[in-house]
């Protein structure tokens, strides 16, 4: 890891150069926080958004922001007027307390947080109000059902809720016993073209809209609108939703934070044993987590993804002074992509920085040395799933070094000046498909 | 007085080392390798073996959890940014202890202290509160790390076990006592019309005084 001694010396030498030069940075100092005050409620709820709900909701609402196209499942478009998680029949726009609650609480299973406990429950209210007036749907007034009161859970209920579970064919989304198993299809899209998963009924920790039996009942009672889950309104009697949402709560398996070491021990062989049976499955979540798509996916200025890009590459990178790296297309077009590269020729680049033509990658951005600890199952597993990404011809420049007088330059001013080089990133596509807005 | 033809040589002599001189320290400059010319596993090595082993954990459920966040930790790259700048690549000793500098058009972040020290690490914030920035980048004043510096929305992805794997892991870590400043948050121009700049060559915590 360390160059000759000589260098080290010099490095030294100039580093003590540096600082008896007084070269010294700016300090960097917090800033007190913005606090709102205007005069009517739609105003003060627009700034509570643009302060907390830009970011993946989108600044005109529409579920558009930055990192919408990242998370699964997608960020609600409010222009729509159309929810999920609703006490309201289908069709009808949900209720304030609804709209209150989901964002008081958060929506378990999603990247949305629970604001109670960082907002006022003022400017909760003030940012609903908005929200509301991003929709004309909501010039109608909600209809709200009604469930009755609470139904506990008996052996007989359950059994019959476990009927129901059957009759109203559950399995073929959720899986027979709530985990997917033997479902006919597990991954979805919702109306907005977005990828969505059917939830796994042994998880209540994941339920967006909360996990007592009535939030469920309510979940079967009034559908949640924009994905495949429909209202069982004119399937089953209210009493047969009681049965099944106390049939779902017992399905409940314990979660990692309450488990014995040996159930931690028979979860992660399981994990294992699953990631290995699926590793296009597993490729996907690693793929997903470790933010391949943050680099190889390029943006445009407000670091919206560029449609039809995805993986594609093409988002220029300056690793200064040492010149631009292009992020490489990983989809698996044949001609530009990864299509004719081998296993090992991917596996080479992810672990060791080291392209097929033999060009070496700096450690960052991509972060080799890190992916170097990843086990063999999960390489292969990323593999696959690169494999299966649809070809999309970007054919993206060799990494380039810059002019020899500026290279120098840059590096002049980072060993002798002792100036910290940048790693910059821009907007657009360095590659060759064209982007069509 | 020295005779003209000496002055002549010494001039010339002083010329030749000059040239040299200048000639030698552009060479120089173009060819001091970057620290990672390395061999990739050569530089790899000690970035990987720097994550503390979870052994010494007791409760054989919490050491099976810790070594699964560690796993994925370590994978993930968190050491990239959470590294502590040293002399030369990361200070190791300070692990993930933060300070690299990145710079947005929404404001100045420098990568937090992820060690459980009780003034300048996770040691101020809950469970949940980790979780929230690992589930949806939120801040625990309530503001939202932009995902292009702070990789949030791909952490959103970690199932709610990975990420309190993740969590427990980083209870486990070595204490180091960093200050980080907080952000400055406020719109500002990104160099080079850039969307984001990093700068990983510099500690930019608090100097400790």
């Amino acid at each position: 890891m360390s160059p000759p001694r000589i260098a080290t010396a010099l490095i030294a030498v100039f580093v003590l150069i540096a600082a008896a030069l007084g070269l010294s940075r700016a300090r960097i100092h917090a800033q007190p926080r913005l606090v709102a005050g205007a005069p009517d409620t739609t105003t003060r709820g627009k700034i509570v958004y643009d302060a907390h709900c830009v970011e993946c909701h989108g600044g005109t609402g529409r579920g558009d922001g930055p990192a919408a196209a990242l998370l699964t499942p997608h960020p609600r478009d409010f222009a729509g007027g159309r929810y999920k998680i609703r006490s309201t029949e289908t069709g009808s726009v949900p209720t304030d307390e609804d709209l209150i609650r989901s964002v008081r609480q958060g929506l378990p299973g999603s990247a949305m947080p629970a604001w109670e406990k960082l907002l006022p429950d003022a400017d909760i209210a003030d940012v609903v109000t908005y929200i509301k007036s991003l929709s004309p749907q909501f010039a109608q007034p909600p209809t709200a059902v009604t469930l009755g009161p609470d139904v506990a859970g008996t052996p007989q209920g359950l059994a019959r809720g476990a009927a129901a579970y059957q009759k109203l064919q559950c399995g073929k989304c959720h899986g027979s016993d709530g985990r997917g198993t033997g479902a006919v299809a597990t991954t979805f899209e919702d109306d907005w073209r977005q990828p969505l998963n059917a939830t796994d009924l042994t998880e209540p920790w994941t339920f967006h809209g909360g996990a007592t039996a009535r939030d469920i009942a309510l979940r079967f009672r009034t559908g949640m609108m924009g994905t495949p889950m429909p209202s069982f309104k004119d399937a089953a009697s209210d009493a047969e939703m009681w049965d099944l949402a106390n049939f779902v709560v017992s399905l409940a398996r314990t979660p990692l934070w309450a488990m014995s070491a040996g159930e931690v021990a028979a979860f992660y062989r399981q994990k294992d044993a699953d990631a290995k049976a699926n590793p296009v499955k597993r490729g996907r979540q690693l793929v997903d987590t470790l933010g391949c798509g943050t680099c190889h996916s390029p943006v445009d200025e407000n670091r919206r993804p560029l449609p039809g890009l995805a993986m594609a590459g093409g988002l220029r990178i300056r690793v200064d002074p040492f010149g631009d790296y292009p992020t490489g297309n990983l989809t698996s077009d044949k001609e530009t992509g990864l299509g004719n590269w081998t296993d090992d020729e991917i596996k080479q680049t992810i672990t060791r920085g080291i392209l097929k033509d033999g060009t070496r990658l700096p450690p960052y951005p991509m972060d080799w040395s890190a992916y170097s600890a990843m086990n063999a199952d999960d390489l292969r597993a990323m593999v696959a799933y690169l494999r299966t990404l649809p070809p999309v011809k970007n054919k993206v420049p060799r990494p380039s070094r810059p002019f020899l007088p500026v290279y120098l330059w840059g590096k002049f001013k980072m060993l002798i000046l002792q100036q910290d080089p940048p790693l910059l990133f821009f907007a657009g596509n360095a590659g060759t498909a064209e982007v069509h807005r | 007085m020295m005779s003209p033809k000496l002055a002549r040589i010494l001039k010339w002599a002083l010329l030749v080392v000059v040239v040299l001189a200048a000639g030698g320290f552009t060479a120089f400059l173009y060819l001091i390798p970057p620290f990672f010319i390395a061999a990739p596993a050569t530089f790899s090595a000690p970035l990987v073996a720097a994550a503390p082993k979870m052994d010494d954990i007791k409760n054989p459920a919490e050491r099976a959890i810790a070594e699964r966040g560690r796993y994925i930790a370590m994978t993930t790259g968190c050491l990239g940014c959470h590294g502590t700048p040293g002399a030369q690549g990361f200070d190791l000793d300070k692990y993930l202890a933060g300070g690299q500098l990145f710079i947005e058009s929404s404001g100045r972040y420098v990568t937090r202290n992820l060690t459980p020290d009780p003034e300048t690490g996770l040691a101020r914030r809950t469970d949940d509160e980790v979780k929230r920035v690992l589930r949806s980048g939120v801040l625990p004043d309530g503001h939202v790390a932009p995902y292009t510096t702070m990789p949030w929305a791909n952490f959103s992805n970690w199932t709610e076990e990975d990420r309190h794997a993740v969590v427990v892991y980083l209870r486990h870590l070595k204490p180091v006592r960093h200050a980080i400043p907080d952000p400055v948050l406020k719109r500002m121009p990104v160099r080079d019309g850039a969307i984001a700049e990093g700068y990983a060559g510099v500690d930019y915590g608090i100097k400790e005084k």
